[in-house]
């Protein structure tokens, strides 16, 4: 009996060592730090939401509560719980839910800053420098802004990557611009090193440890485990920047006149007004009107719009077909953004808004650049609270610079003769008026050196049979050489746009390449115009009418001067993600709603 | 490609794929396997407007071509409507992508 007794202890104590040694191993938990997460005191947010998305006794809903992102990020997620998760929400709703947690889980300014570009759906060339591999596997499929516009706890930035792969399963293997997908390609010794910069197609390292990186041990990590990392210390949901805004914020007052001064490529400066009218019914909102001038032709526009600010800072508006996406400085004295149209938004005006107030201010003039020794050019100074009872004396324009005659004088422009000495020094001019300076309003210069195409590197797609087309417009910009005569040098002068000869010609990148023939349009004010979508029977393997080509322009004169930029004519893209219903009266498409 | 022997592993794995590729999902009685796309994405993995040197030479011709693959595979979500989630209708009126691209819609997700 004793001896079964033992035995008996022994197993007994022995069980529990043994069903440790057999227990699974058990992963480390992710981090929670107890207090997370932000209360949600919205009862439309509540009550459409509140079904799946369940509150704790601290008013935290699972999900919502632990991210911040920007308006058009929310957005995209108000819009996805309908596509995929069987919301219905009333347009009025979707517009209260979107507004109430852009305002109370958004981005302070100074976290928005860098990405303000994709709110302007502005094309830009942008590079993350924080983490080189977060910003090749996410930037892969979308922009990187889409990443930087919203700020998670640690659990959430793992379900991120967890949706990635549950709606999209090749996530983890597709090998992406010829890198490697969230999982490391390839196995040991795979092209997937997450150390090793791409070092293009074909580069496969030797089986069992290729050659490593100067600095050894090279980071075995899958690509989306350095990541994960990297977007948890860095886009945190907790941050000093966001506690200080979300406290100071407020309603911005912004009724009352404000002066335009703007810049569309390819018709260079604009100059107006807009005036901005609180909209009693709802806060937030404003009704606009806008005026303004295209400074080199006198072409002049006018809209009617509205608008909302998110965040006490984000302006969003509408004008007639044209949209508004504005960032309001805490003064409440400046707003910058962009102005856009089209069906890809290709068409835009870059803007900063400057309130008026009792003082006179200069805004810009029809002409950027005036040449030495010229006399009597006209010149149209635009502006607001300009005296009409200036004269000639009470305007300079610096040195080798005199104002001859005021042709005419209303508050908002004036008109002017000048002569420029024929020793004038080259250079940028500030412009006095009545007390008020304008800096750089026009450059002195002696000669044209040179052109400059600008976008450098423009693009655009094929469409007009079943998907928009993308435009494209160019701008030839005059260069001088300024005073060290050298070009491309810091003192170069900028002489703004001129007229030019516009052309296309082959750029070269296989052999018989013949996109010129097919890829569209250039006419002479700089705009390209791309041929249809679908597959072109009269190309060579029924291609479509994509292509790469040198857009040229040519400046007359005793000795010609040209210069080019790359235009790249690409395919469409088949998902509209941020348009509601956009017209262009440029795009001819009949792309449908599904 | 019954003339073809494949001489690497990558071959084999293409040879495989190609036995369940999308002309095979739309024939009956063949066993529906996970469609493993083998379009020209996968195969030169270019970017969805340009291609590794900037070009367009890289890039599937006519993008007709490769628009079943990128689609079913769910290649390019933010450029193609996928078939998983947000569009499994996109290509219901368009059986041969070449000759029916005018019945595919612009999706708005």
């Amino acid at each position: 009996m004793n001896r079964i007794a033992l035995a008996w202890c022994l197993a007994m104590m022995c069980v529990p060592a043994t069903a440790r040694a057999q227990a699974p191993p058990r992963a480390a938990p992710a981090e929670v730090v107890a207090d997370e997460g932000i209360p949600v005191d919205s009862t439309v947010v509540k009550s459409r939401c509140g079904a799946c998305h369940r509150s704790d006794d601290k008013g935290r809903m699972s999900r919502i509560s632990y991210r911040r992102a920007t308006a058009e990020n929310w957005e995209l997620t108000i819009k996805r719980m309908v596509a995929l998760n069987h919301v219905t929400l009333s347009p009025e709703d979707a517009r209260s839910v979107l507004k109430y947690l852009t305002d109370h889980q958004g981005l302070a300014p100074e976290e928005l800053r860098p990405i303000v570009f994709e709110g302007e759906h502005r094309m830009v060339e942008f590079a993350y420098t924080a983490d080189e591999t977060t910003a090749r596997l996410c930037s892969s499929c979308h922009s990187i802004a889409r990443v930087l516009s919203e700020r998670r706890t640690k659990e959430e930035w793992q379900l991120l990557i967890t949706m990635h792969r549950a709606l999209y399963p090749l996530v983890d293997t597709q090998p992406m611009n010829s890198g490697s997908g969230f999982m490391r390609a390839g196995g040991r010794g795979g092209r997937g090193r997450v150390s090793a910069p791409a070092t293009g197609r074909g580069s496969q390292t030797a089986r069992g440890g290729g050659t490593a990186a100067a600095d050894a041990p090279a980071d075995d990590r899958n690509p989306v485990d350095v990541a994960l990392e990297h977007l948890e210390k860095a886009l945190p949901l907790e941050t000093s920047e966001w506690s200080a805004w979300s406290a100071a914020m407020q309603p911005p007052k912004l009724a009352g006149r404000w002066a335009v001064s703007g810049s569309q490529v390819g018709k260079g400066a604009v100059y107006g007004e807009m005036t901005i009218a609180a909209d009693p019914g709802a806060a937030d909102t404003f009704t606009t009107e806008i005026r303004y001038t295209v400074a080199r032709t006198g072409e002049n526009v006018t809209r009617r719009g509205k608008a909302v600010v998110y965040t006490g800072y984000q302006w969003r508006g509408r004008a007639d077909d044209w949209r508004e996406t504005m960032f309001v400085e805490r003064d409440w004295k400046q707003m910058w953004g962009r102005w856009f149209t089209g069906a890809y938004d290709e068409t835009g005006v870059d803007v900063k808004l400057t309130r008026i107030t009792a003082d006179p201010i200069v805004l810009g003039a029809s002409v950027t650049a005036v040449k030495t020794g010229s006399t009597g050019q006209n010149i149209r100074i635009f502006g607001a609270n300009l005296p009409e009872s200036i004269r000639a004396e009470d305007i300079g324009l610096g040195q080798g610079v005199k104002v001859t005659r005021v042709v005419s004088a209303r508050p908002n422009e004036l008109s002017v003769e000048v002569d420029v000495a024929a020793g004038a020094p080259i250079g940028a001019r500030d412009a006095s008026v009545a007390g008020t300076v304008r800096p750089a309003l026009v450059v002195v210069y002696d000669k044209v050196d040179g052109v400059k195409v600008v976008p450098e590197a423009g693009m655009a797609r094929v469409g007009g049979a079943a998907f928009p087309k993308q435009l494209q417009q160019f701008e030839a910009d005059g260069v001088n050489n300024g005073p060290d005569g050298k070009p491309d040098t810091a003192d170069d002068l900028n002489l703004g746009p001129v007229d030019v000869k516009w052309s296309m010609e082959e750029y070269p990148a296989t052999f018989n390449d013949d996109d010129t023939q097919y890829v569209g349009v250039l006419d002479q004010t700089g705009l390209f115009t791309p041929n249809v979508d679908g597959p072109n029977p009269k190309r060579s393997g029924n291609r479509n009418n994509v292509g790469d080509v040198w857009v040229v322009a040519e400046l007359a004169g005793a000795r010609p001067i040209r210069a080019r930029a790359h235009l790249l004519v690409t395919v469409p893209v088949y998902m509209n993600w941020f348009s509601e219903a956009n017209t262009s009266k440029t795009n001819g498409s009949p792309a449908g709603r599904q | 490609m019954t003339h073809l022997k494949p001489v690497n592993r990558k071959a084999v794995r293409i040879e495989q794929a190609a036995a369940n590729d999308v002309v095979a999902l739309q024939r009956n009685g063949v066993p529906q396997m996970p469609h493993f796309p083998i379009g020209c994405s996968l195969v030169f993995s270019p970017g969805w407007e340009a291609d590794h040197s900037g070009g367009t030479a890289g890039l599937c011709q006519p993008v007709e071509r490769d628009i079943f693959d990128c689609h079913i595979g769910c290649y390019w979500p933010a450029q193609v409507p996928d078939q998983l989630n947000h569009a499994p209708d996109w290509t219901a009126k368009c059986a041969a992508a070449q000759k029916d691209w005018r019945k595919l819609d612009l999706i708005f997700p």
